[in-house]
């Protein structure tokens, strides 16, 4: 068993078989860090893909993120930011991996981001957009383990189902790894910055995460959040333990953990309906 | 709170959530949460291309809506390996009460 764990863990971190980004966000990566490039340069890199171009409107426009008068590349590029038009090109692109296939995942995933958004608000952190993306991005690896072996994925989901386990405890038996690590080294190979590696990396161990800890924090409440609500499907029906660590760092109680679910329950319903238009489209 | 076509709209519900003209956060606002509905009202939302709302409470049943208890069963089962926590023992009890809220006034309420 142990040669078949590392052998399937070598199968699913084999570099040669692991799903691209698209051109346009390396190339949006090499002109934002250049101090001569123009906002309109980079808006027409991005506007070259229409496809992509679509994806940041729409997904701009959407719950998670919640910037409700954005039509135009070069319109969100000067309002929001350049570093959120790229936070936006690289969340639509993984997503559109997950949207078709894994809707329960999908419907999880946007539902972290949108509570990843709100306590990030509510708690007046910095770059909420960025964390607004790595919420989207959490359970990546999930989409990785899916995508490259869907008999692995349906194992797991049977010991999942038969023995009433956590999805993070089946990965670990069957595989010798979990999402969460996949999904670190992942975004790693595709050289995304700590503050997304790290939250998707320890989003079930916040202890581990150096750099990042509040912003890997908020990622674990928001993951715990949209479990509890039973919103999407991550893979098991448990709400995981919410952290000591986590509680500190993020100073919670039971008026704020209030506050955040009235607010998040009124947004899940947007979530809901946005999730239902982009699937019959 | 739950979200009802306007057809299905009566005077004296509450709102849940902002109406915004043609159903759409981009269209002009036309009324704020927390008003009572009437009849004028529901009849300048359907002039205004409102086609649905959200409204305070569980008011409309239809076959298949959850009850509370339903829903309560739901969160203790997904509660089932870590309500012995502390931190996880006030988030559920957060939850429990927020539902108890959210179908409050509904809550003996079947679908008929």
């Amino acid at each position: 068993m142990a040669s078949n764990q590392s052998d399937l863990k070598k199968s699913i971190m084999d570099t040669k078989t692991l799903p691209t980004l698209p051109n346009v966000i390396h190339k949006l990566n090499s002109l934002s860090d250049s101090d001569s490039s123009s906002v309109q340069e980079m808006a027409k890199i991005v506007s070259s893909d229409q496809v992509l171009s679509a994806r940041i409107l729409r997904l701009a426009n959407s719950p998670s993120y919640g910037f409700h008068r954005v039509s135009t590349i070069s319109n969100a590029m000067i309002l929001l930011g350049v570093n959120v038009v790229k936070s936006l090109a690289l969340s639509s692109s993984i997503i559109a991996m997950m949207e078709h296939d894994s809707i329960g995942l999908w419907e999880h995933s946007l539902g972290v981001g949108s509570a990843a958004n709100l306590i990030a608000h509510r708690l007046k952190l910095p770059e909420c957009e960025e964390i607004a993306t790595a919420g989207l991005l959490h359970d990546i690896g999930k989409v990785i383990i899916k995508l490259k072996c869907s008999d692995v994925d349906k194992e797991i989901q049977l010991r999942v189902t038969t023995r009433q386990i956590y999805s993070l405890e089946a990965e670990r038996e069957v595989l010798d790894t979990d999402h969460a690590e996949i999904g670190g080294w992942l975004a790693k190979s595709w050289f995304l910055p700590d503050k997304l590696s790290e939250p998707i990396s320890f989003h079930h161990d916040v202890e581990k995460s150096c750099n990042n800890r509040v912003k890997t924090a908020v990622i674990h409440l928001a993951d715990v959040l949209i479990k509890s609500s039973g919103f999407g499907d991550s893979g098991d029906d448990f709400v995981p333990s919410l952290q000591n660590i986590a509680w500190d760092i993020l100073k919670l109680d039971k008026q704020l953990l209030d506050e955040l679910v009235y607010e998040l329950e009124d947004k899940l319903i947007e979530v809901k309906n946005f999730s239902f238009e982009m699937l019959s489209n | 709170m739950q979200k009802i076509p306007l057809s299905f709209a009566k005077s004296g519900m509450i709102l849940a959530r902002d109406v915004f003209r043609g159903d759409t956060p981009v269209g002009m606002p036309v009324c704020g949460k927390g008003s009572e509905l009437t009849n004028a009202l529901i009849t300048r939302f359907e002039q205004m291309d409102v086609k649905s709302i959200t409204v305070e409470g569980h008011p409309v049943w239809e076959e298949g809506d959850r009850s509370l208890n339903d829903y309560l069963r739901e969160l203790d089962n997904r509660f089932a390996k870590t309500i012995q926590e502390p931190h996880n023992a006030v988030l559920h009890c957060v939850y429990k009460e927020y539902l108890i809220k959210a179908m409050e006034g509904y809550s003996g309420q079947q679908p008929e």
